[in-house]
């Protein structure tokens, strides 16, 4: 399966809200939808699940039009929402059914699905008994009920603790890998980073940077280095590259533990270790910058997100 | 379709599921089953005028023995006949007395009253405290009159029986009903379009919070990724309709069956309420329920424009004084069914349910009037039905502040 969203715009009353998105995603991959609040990433993840009615663009799964009824889909919606006073059975059930499948079948899946996320002991309580991170679990089963096709996670990991994050990776995981088609929204960009194939980064309401992830690090890479010594602290090894090895490189940026270093024009990585080897500086950490994630968002949107 | 029965079982469930509900119906129920099966363990002849108690039937209430209250009178005018007394007071003891002591016996409170008559149409009454239901006056009223007439046949020589029989000749009619009674239909009407209100208001609000909270619990949003808003209100809608028509029929035709039972203990005296023709229940039965079905898609598309259950009363203020007047004007109404009035509210469907059934039950009206009123119901039902279902899609993700319904009809307007 191939999903496509193509140019959509979107407007609530006289102010535009999207202006043009497009992505796509297959099966077996997983789209993480970034942005900052209020970037359009739930706006747009309503509009693919009919929620809202796009003003112009379209949605095509396998170059057809999308209808989100017609297919097993499994919407975690970022504000989440069940019936706090119903049993949890009870709502599964009812979810299941209203998605499609028959009483019994939707009553062994909700068990099923409620064993796998580990909260099969409150299938009778109400939903209101239990504490938030389980009320959490219950509603991702009950996102996965139907056995979907298409998986739409807006913000999966919020509010949960590390334990329950833990179980929920693996279950994204063993999605991805059942070839389903998942779609990602979070702030989180570590999540997103260890699931996701693909990216879109969405900045007021049109996507800024989309593509295979590891094709966008090495672009951002570029052919930054590295750099970080034992007997150096940062400032002094970045005066020490400023004053003395000027034709060499230059300091771009700073992490935490390592200076990030643009090599000169004639200079390369070979070249940056050879003068390290020949110096006094006790490397501790040296290679190939690759970004994360979060400084591609950071680059790209201009903001810490 | 299919989903729609899906929302609906799950709704009812969640009415039937309810002990509050199910207990409160059932206890209503035997409460009302046990009132009306008293006189039959109960000697309630006094009220039903009726005896059971003993297996003779008794018009007269048993006078007690003992403790009767001690009324006292003085007669400076010569006329009072005890005899006529102990007739009109006849659980009282009556002892004559000075027109001083009489005075200080009730201050006293040796004596529970005291009358001082002094003339022959002129007397003064002495109560310690007055209750509520004191109606001595009023009977000794009576009683001076009665002295009155004595005293003067007596003057004239009359025969005061001869003259009392001649004012109060008995005149026996045969009366036959060709349409309807109103007088005796008047109070099941009453009692029905009461109920009819009641239904609407309460479950219409029931509907209301349940919508509202589906949006303040977040859950509208799977909801309408899941099914059509048609299914979700008609299913909401109809569960509580379902709902109530069961609670009303438990309890009313617990309390019909009951009275049936014991219609010949009461006397026959709650036929007024209890005793409803056939065609009158099944006017009811399809008015009201048209009605609260009309009314109910109305509350649920109110519930829809807020997000916090305590928001409902704003949204629906508009709709609960339409639901007030059109009921207190149906009660007004009921003494002049065949007005032009009421012959018009019972075409229009905010009245209907109420209008047209009082004069089916009360006045003259014809079949093709009754069919015709009960189509403008019907299709404004639909029509309602649908119109609230757009309502609560279009209110579904429209969090904070309450949408004015204009507001709402005008997006509604704009987004066709």
């Amino acid at each position: 399966m191939r999903l496509e969203v193509k140019d959509i715009y979107k407007s609530f009353g006289e102010k535009e809200v999207l202006h043009g998105v497009s992505f796509q995603v297959e099966s077996g991959k997983a789209l993480g939808l970034l942005g900052r609040n209020g970037a359009g990433k739930t706006t747009t993840i309503r509009i693919l699940m009919d929620v809202f009615h796009a003003n112009s663009g379209e949605i095509l799964l396998d170059g057809r039009r999308f209808r989100p009824r017609k297919h097993q889909i499994g919407y975690l919606p970022e504000e989440r929402g069940l019936y706090p006073k119903r049993t949890v059975i009870d709502q599964m059930v009812f979810l299941a059914t209203l998605r499609g499948m028959k009483p019994g079948e939707a009553r062994e899946s909700a068990k099923k699905w409620l064993a796998r996320l580990e909260v099969a002991e409150y299938e009778t309580k109400k939903l209101e008994t239990l504490s938030k991170g389980n009320q959490q679990k219950v509603q991702l089963a009950a996102t996965l009920v139907n056995n979907p096709d298409i998986v739409i996670l807006d913000e999966p990991f919020s509010g949960l603790d590390p334990v329950n994050s833990q179980i929920l990776k693996d279950v994204v995981n063993e999605l991805i890998g059942e070839k389903r088609l998942v779609i990602f929204s979070s702030h989180q960009m570590s999540y997103v980073e260890e699931f996701c194939d693909n990216i879109a980064i969405i900045n007021q309401g049109q996507v800024v940077l989309d593509g295979e992830l590891k094709e966008i690090k090495r672009e951002y890479g570029r052919n930054r280095l590295m750099l970080a010594a034992e007997n150096r602290t940062m400032e002094e090894l970045a005066r020490k590259i400023e004053t003395e090895w000027q034709g060499l490189a230059r300091v771009c940026g700073r992490k935490k533990e390592f200076l990030i270093l643009e090599p000169a024009e004639g200079a390369d990585k070979r070249t940056l270790l050879e003068q390290l080897a020949r110096s006094d500086v006790d490397v501790e950490k040296f290679g190939r910058y690759e970004p994360s994630l979060n400084d591609i968002f950071v680059a790209r949107v201009g903001e810490e997100a | 379709m299919r989903k729609f029965a899906i929302v609906l079982k799950y709704e009812l469930k969640e009415y039937f599921g309810n002990k509050i509900f199910m207990g409160l119906t059932i206890l209503l129920a035997l409460l009302g089953v046990g009132v009306l099966f008293l006189p039959r363990f109960v000697d309630m002849s006094g009220f039903t005028g009726v005896k059971i108690v003993g297996g003779e039937d008794s018009e007269e209430t048993e006078t007690p023995e003992g403790g009767r209250p001690l009324f006292l009178y003085a007669d400076q005018a010569g006329v009072v006949q005890e005899e006529v007394l102990a007739q009109l007071f006849p659980n009282v003891e009556w002892r004559q007395a000075e027109p001083e002591a009489v005075r200080a016996s009730v201050e006293a409170q040796e004596a529970e009253a005291g009358f001082v008559v002094t003339g022959k149409t002129e007397y003064k009454y002495y109560v310690f405290n007055k209750s509520m239901t004191d109606h001595n006056t009023a009977l000794f009223q009576e009683a001076m009159r009665m002295f009155y007439r004595m005293d003067y046949c007596g003057q004239k020589g009359w025969d005061l029986e001869e003259v009392a029989g001649m004012y109060n000749v008995s005149v026996t009619v045969e009366e036959e009903v060709l349409n309807k009674d109103s007088g005796s239909n008047y109070w099941y009407c009453y009692a029905l379009v009461i109920i009819v209100f009641m239904l609407i208001v309460y479950y219409g609000q029931m509907i209301a919070v349940s919508v509202t909270n589906e949006k303040s619990n977040r859950a509208i949003e799977v909801l309408v990724t899941s099914t059509s808003s048609n299914s979700l209100l008609f299913g909401k809608v109809i569960a509580g309709a379902v709902a109530g028509v069961f609670q009303m029929g438990v309890l009313l035709g617990a309390l019909l069956i009951a009275y049936q039972a014991n219609r010949e203990q009461w006397g026959g005296m709650l036929d007024m309420v209890l005793h409803i023709p056939g065609e009158v229940v099944a006017a009811f039965a399809f008015f009201g329920l048209g009605g609260y079905l009309f009314y109910g898609f109305l509350y649920g598309a109110m519930g829809a424009l807020v997000s916090k259950t305590e928001d409902i009363s704003k949204s629906s203020s508009g709709l609960m004084v339409v639901v007030m007047v059109v009921y207190f004007f149906s009660l007004i109404q009921l003494t002049d069914v065949d007005g032009v009035a009421t012959k018009i509210l019972s075409f229009l469907p905010v009245s209907s349910y109420s209008t047209m059934f009082a004069r089916i039950a009360m006045g003259t009206v014809a079949v093709w009037e009754i069919v015709l009123s009960f189509l403008i119901l019907a299709a404004s039902i639909v029509g309602v039905g649908m119109l609230g279902a757009k309502l609560y899609r279009m209110g579904t993700l429209r969090y904070g502040n309450p949408i004015k319904l204009s507001r709402a009809l005008k997006d509604l307007k704009k987004s066709e």
